[in-house]
C-alpha cells in the first residue's frame, strides 16, 4: 500500500517538475540568481556561516568524537572517500578497532581503515575480550602543528580560524610533513603527487555544512560546532564534566579534535 | 715571470665582486617577480588558496538534499529509527546524481536482496562486540530468521522497511490489534 | 615499492597495527643518498681545511684532490632529491617562499650559498695553475681557463698575496658552512618529534661526525684507486695522517651513535619500546650485524691497528683501502637504517613494516646507482680542467 502511494506521489512530482521546469521555473532562472547547486538550496547545518563573508570565519571550530557511541559502521569512511576520491590505499579518516584482553593486551586493527565496515570479528585472540571499541580517526587540526611548521615552501598552512590545509597547487611532494605529523593523517596522493589530508570539509563548513562525516554519523560519534557559541553541544561536551581528552598530549600540538570517553590504550 | 700582465694585481676580485652583486640583485628581483601574487598575505601561504578551497565543489550533500525530490521517502525515513542514517552511505553521493545546474546526471544504484542484508549486517551484527548497545539495535544472523521463525532465505528487506525498519512490524501489530512488544 | 605489513608468528603479529597510512615508505632510497653525498662533500672539504686552515703539511697532496672530490658530490647532492620529489619542476619554490620554520627550506640556500664558497675557493686555490694553463693551451680550453681564472694573468706577488687572504678567509668560513651543511641536514631528522629516532639532538652530531668520517674515508680510497691506476706514486705519509683522522673522527662518530641508543635504552621511556621493537625487528640486521658488528667494530679495531703500531708501508697501502671502504660501507648503512629505519615504525606505537627497494623506478636502486656513480664521471670531467695533483702542475712557480 504504501509502495503504492509511493509511485503515484513520484509520478505526480514528476509531472509537476516537468511542467514547471519548462514554463514558468525557466523564466525565472534568467532573471533569479541562482545557487550553483541545488545543495546549497538546503537549509545550512552550520547557524551563522551565510553571515560569514570574511576571509577567516570568526568562529572557533572544534571536533568532538564520542568514542562511546561509534559502532564501527563506517559511513563516515564511505562519505569521506566519496566526497574527496581519496585513492585506494590511503585515508583522509579511518576506524580503528580496539580490543583489550584480559591480560591487558591490546589489539588494534583497521581492515581498509573501516571503509568496507566491520564484518568479522578479530579471531586467533588467545584471551577473552575485557573491553573492545572503536575510535574513528581524522585530521587533529592541531593549534601548534607539525606539518606547516616544516613545509618548505608554505604549501600547507592554518587559516586564522584554525583549519589546516595544503594548497596543491604549490605543494612539491616532497613528504616532509607526512614524516612530521604525529597522527599519520597525511599522505601523498598518488594521482595528484601532493601531501593530501582531512581538512574537516572545509568547503562544506565555509558553506554552512557540516563535514561529510559528520554529516551522515548515525550515533553522532562525531560533534562539529563552534566553542564561541555556548549553546552548541560541543561547549557542552568541552565545558561539562566529561571524559575529554586528545591523542597524543605529550606532542605539545594541542589538538582541536577532542575525544570522548578516550581510553588510554589509545594512541 | 708575469711582468707582462696588463691587469691590474685584483682585477679578478673586482670582476667577481661585481659578479655576484650583479647574481644577488638579480636573483632577489627574480624572487619578488616569480612568488606567487598573495603570497603572505595572511600568513607564509598564498592568500588565494582560501578562497580556492571554499570554492570547492560539494560532492555529498545532506539527507535535506534528496529530499527535496523524493518526499515520500522523506515522510518514511523522518520519524522512524533510521532517521540519523545518511541517504548517501547507502546510495551513493549527491554528486553522482543531480549536477551543476540542477538537472539529473546519472542514476544511482539501487541495492537489492542479498545485497540489502549486507548493507544491515555492516552495523547490525552481533557478533562485532565493539558496538555500544545503547546506540544500536544487534542482531544475529541468521539466528534471527529462526527466533523469528520466518524462511531463512529471507533477506532483511522482507520484513523490514529499510527506511524505517520498525514500519512495517507496527503496521501489522496494529493490524493484528497485538501490544507494543509482543 | 614493496612494503609488507610485519608478520611474524602468533600474538606477535596479532599486536602488530600500523597506522593505515603508515604502510608506504615515503622517504627511500633517493632521501638515503642525499644526506650520503652531502656528508661526503662536507667530509672531503674539512680534509683540504686541515691543510689550508690547520696547517697539516702531511695533507697536502690531496688537499686540492679532496676540493674537486667535494665539488664533483657537491653538483650531484641536489639531484636524489628532484628524483624524490612528486613535483621537481616545482622545486624552485624554495627558493621562491622558503617558509622560515623548515629546516628543509634553508637546504636552497644553504647549499647555493656552499656551493658558490667551494666554486671560489677552488678557483683561487688553482688561479696561477689556471693562468699559467691559460697562456699553454689553444682553441676552447684557452677560453675556459681566461675564465676560470677571472681573464686576469697577473700573478705578482701582491697579487698572489691578496688571493692568499681570499683563500684563508674563504676556507675559514668554508669550515663552518661544511659543519652547517650537513649538521643541518641531521636537524632535518633530529627536528622530527613524531618520531623517536630521529629526535634528539644528537642527530645533527651524530650526521656531522659520520659526513667528516665518509669525507675522509672517500678521499683515501679514491685517492688510492686513482694513483693505482693512473701509475703515480701514493704519498705514504699522507695516507698514514689521514688514517689517524679518520680514526679520530670515527671514535667520535661510533661513539655517539652508540651513546645515543644507550641513551634511550637507560632512559627507558615510552619511546624505548617502539625502538626496541625497531631495533631488534626489522632492522635488526642492518643496524646491530651489518652497521655495528661488520662495518663499524672491524674497521674501528683495523684503526686502531694501522695508527697505532708500527707498522711497515705494504701494510698501510694494503689495509687502508679495505678500511676506507668499510667505513663508506657504514655511513651509508648509517644513513639507511635512519631514514629508512624511521619510517618502519609507525606511529600507533603497535607495529612495523618491512621495506625491500626496488629496481626500477625514480627511487629504485638503478637509479641510486646512477645517482652515486654521476660524482665520480664529474669528477673525472673536472680534473680534465684541473689538475688534482699538484706535481703534474709542471709551470708552478720556480
Amino acid at each position: 500500500m504504501e509502495d503504492i502511494r509511493q509511485e503515484i506521489d513520484q509520478d505526480r512530482r514528476a509531472f509537476i517538475r516537468k511542467v514547471l521546469g519548462g514554463t514558468i521555473a525557466g523564466s525565472l532562472l534568467l532573471v533569479i540568481p541562482m545557487p550553483a547547486s541545488a545543495v546549497l538550496r538546503v537549509a545550512e547545518q552550520i547557524p551563522g556561516m551565510q553571515e560569514e563573508t570574511e576571509v577567516f570565519t570568526k568562529k572557533r571550530f572544534v571536533f568532538v568524537v564520542d568514542i562511546t557511541a561509534c559502532i564501527g559502521c563506517g559511513s563516515c569512511c564511505v562519505a569521506d572517500k566519496a566526497e574527496y576520491n581519496v585513492p585506494d590505499g590511503n585515508y583522509r579518516t579511518w576506524v580503528e578497532r580496539y580490543i583489550i584482553d584480559d591480560h591487558d593486551d591490546v589489539y588494534v586493527d583497521s581492515p581498509n581503515g573501516g571503509l568496507d565496515g566491520y564484518i568479522q570479528p578479530r579471531e586467533g585472540l588467545p584471551h577473552p575480550t575485557r573491553d573492545t571499541f572503536f575510535v574513528p580517526k581524522l585530521c587533529n587540526m592541531c593549534e601548534k602543528p607539525s606539518c606547516t611548521q616544516v613545509c618548505p615552501v608554505g604549501a600547507t598552512y592554518k587559516t586564522g580560524d584554525g583549519f589546516v590545509l595544503v594548497d596543491k597547487t604549490r605543494c612539491v611532494g616532497c613528504s616532509y610533513c607526512v614524516q612530521a605529523c604525529p597522527y599519520s593523517v597525511r599522505f601523498i596522493n598518488p594521482e595528484t603527487r601532493t601531501a593530501e589530508k582531512c581538512t574537516w570539509c572545509y568547503h562544506r563548513v565555509r558553506k554552512g555544512y557540516l563535514p561529510a562525516c559528520v554529516s551522515v554519523c548515525p550515533t553522532q560519534a562525531r560533534k562539529f560546532g563552534d566553542l564561541n557559541d555556548t549553546n552548541s553541544e560541543v561547549w557542552k561536551i568541552l565545558h561539562e564534566p566529561h571524559v575529554v581528552s586528545v591523542l597524543k598530549p605529550d606532542m605539545g600540538n594541542q589538538p582541536a579534535l577532542h575525544y570522548v570517553g578516550l581510553r588510554r590504550e589509545v594512541v | 715571470m708575469h711582468k707582462e700582465s696588463r691587469s691590474r694585481y685584483n682585477a679578478h676580485l673586482i670582476k667577481l665582486i661585481i659578479a655576484l652583486v650583479v647574481v644577488g640583485v638579480g636573483g632577489y628581483f627574480a624572487k619578488q617577480a616569480l612568488s606567487p601574487d598573495t603570497m603572505g598575505q595572511y600568513g607564509h601561504y598564498r592568500g588565494a588558496d582560501i578562497e580556492d578551497q571554499k570554492n570547492i565543489a560539494l560532492k555529498l550533500g545532506t539527507n535535506d538534499s534528496c529530499f527535496q525530490c523524493h518526499q515520500p521517502i522523506r515522510t518514511i525515513h523522518k520519524d522512524g529509527v533510521h532517521k540519523t542514517v545518511s541517504c548517501e552511505v547507502c546510495h551513493g553521493s549527491y554528486g553522482n546524481h543531480i549536477g551543476d545546474n540542477d538537472e539529473k546526471i546519472g542514476t544511482l544504484p539501487v541495492k537489492r536482496g542479498d545485497e540489502i542484508s549486507q548493507l544491515c549486517l555492516r552495523c547490525h551484527n552481533k557478533v562485532i562486540q565493539a558496538r555500544p548497545r545503547e546506540f544500536i539495535k544487534m542482531v544475529g544472523y541468521p539466528e534471527h530468521l529462526e527466533q523469528m521463525q520466518v524462511n531463512p532465505t529471507h533477506n532483511c528487506s522482507q520484513c523490514h522497511m529499510v527506511h524505517d525498519p520498525l514500519l512495517w512490524i507496527r503496521q501489522a501489530r496494529e493490524m493484528m490489534r497485538m501490544p507494543e512488544g509482543a | 615499492m614493496s612494503v609488507g605489513v610485519h608478520h611474524a608468528e602468533g600474538v606477535v603479529s596479532l599486536a602488530n597495527y600500523v597506522f593505515p597510512n603508515d604502510v608506504h615508505i615515503h622517504w627511500s632510497l633517493m632521501i638515503v643518498l642525499y644526506p650520503y653525498i652531502t656528508g661526503i662533500v662536507a667530509g672531503a672539504f674539512i680534509v683540504s681545511s686541515l691543510y689550508h686552515v690547520f696547517g697539516i703539511r702531511d695533507l697536502k697532496p690531496i688537499s686540492r684532490y679532496s676540493l674537486i672530490f667535494a665539488l664533483a658530490f657537491l653538483c650531484c647532492a641536489t639531484w636524489p632529491l628532484l628524483l624524490h620529489l612528486g613535483h621537481p619542476e616545482r622545486a624552485f619554490s624554495m627558493f621562491l617562499t622558503p617558509n622560515p620554520t623548515s629546516a628543509m627550506a634553508g637546504f636552497g640556500y644553504i647549499y647555493t650559498a656552499y656551493l658558490i664558497l667551494l666554486v671560489h675557493e677552488i678557483l683561487f686555490i688553482y688561479r696561477p695553475t689556471m693562468v699559467a694553463l691559460w697562456q699553454q693551451s689553444k682553441g676552447i680550453m684557452r677560453g675556459i681557463y681566461a675564465f676560470l681564472s677571472f681573464f686576469n694573468n697577473n700573478l705578482s706577488r701582491e697579487s698572489l698575496e691578496l688571493d692568499h687572504k681570499i683563500i684563508n678567509f674563504l676556507a675559514g668560513i668554508g669550515i663552518p658552512m661544511a659543519c652547517v651543511l650537513h649538521g643541518y641536514v641531521g636537524f632535518i631528522f633530529g627536528g622530527i618529534k613524531a618520531n623517536p629516532l630521529w629526535a634528539t639532538p644528537l642527530m645533527p652530531v651524530i650526521f656531522l661526525l659520520s659526513a667528516c668520517v665518509s669525507g675522509i674515508a672517500g678521499i683515501i680510497f679514491s685517492y688510492m684507486l686513482i694513483k693505482k691506476f693512473s701509475g703515480g706514486t701514493i704519498d705514504v705519509a699522507c695516507i698514514r695522517t689521514s688514517l689517524k683522522f679518520l680514526w679520530g673522527f670515527f671514535i667520535l662518530d661510533f661513539v655517539f651513535e652508540m651513546l645515543e641508543v644507550f641513551t634511550h635504552y637507560y632512559m627507558s621511556t615510552h619511546h624505548w619500546h617502539v625502538l626496541e621493537n625497531l631495533l631488534w625487528g626489522p632492522l635488526y640486521t642492518t643496524y646491530w650485524t651489518l652497521q655495528v658488528k661488520v662495518f663499524s667494530v672491524i674497521p674501528f679495531i683495523l684503526l686502531g691497528i694501522l695508527c697505532l703500531v708500527k707498522l711497515k708501508d705494504r701494510i698501510i697501502l694494503f689495509f687502508a683501502p679495505i678500511v676506507s671502504l668499510m667505513i663508506l660501507a657504514q655511513v651509508l648503512l648509517m644513513r639507511w637504517n635512519v631514514v629508512i629505519g624511521g619510517q618502519l615504525m609507525s606511529n600507533s606505537t603497535r607495529g612495523q613494516v618491512f621495506f625491500t627497494p626496488e629496481w626500477a623506478g625514480r627511487e629504485g636502486i638503478i637509479a641510486a646507482i646512477i645517482v652515486m656513480t654521476a660524482p665520480l664521471v664529474i669528477l673525472f670531467i673536472l680534473s680534465r680542467i684541473f689538475p688534482l695533483w699538484i706535481h703534474e702542475e709542471q709551470p708552478q712557480e720556480t
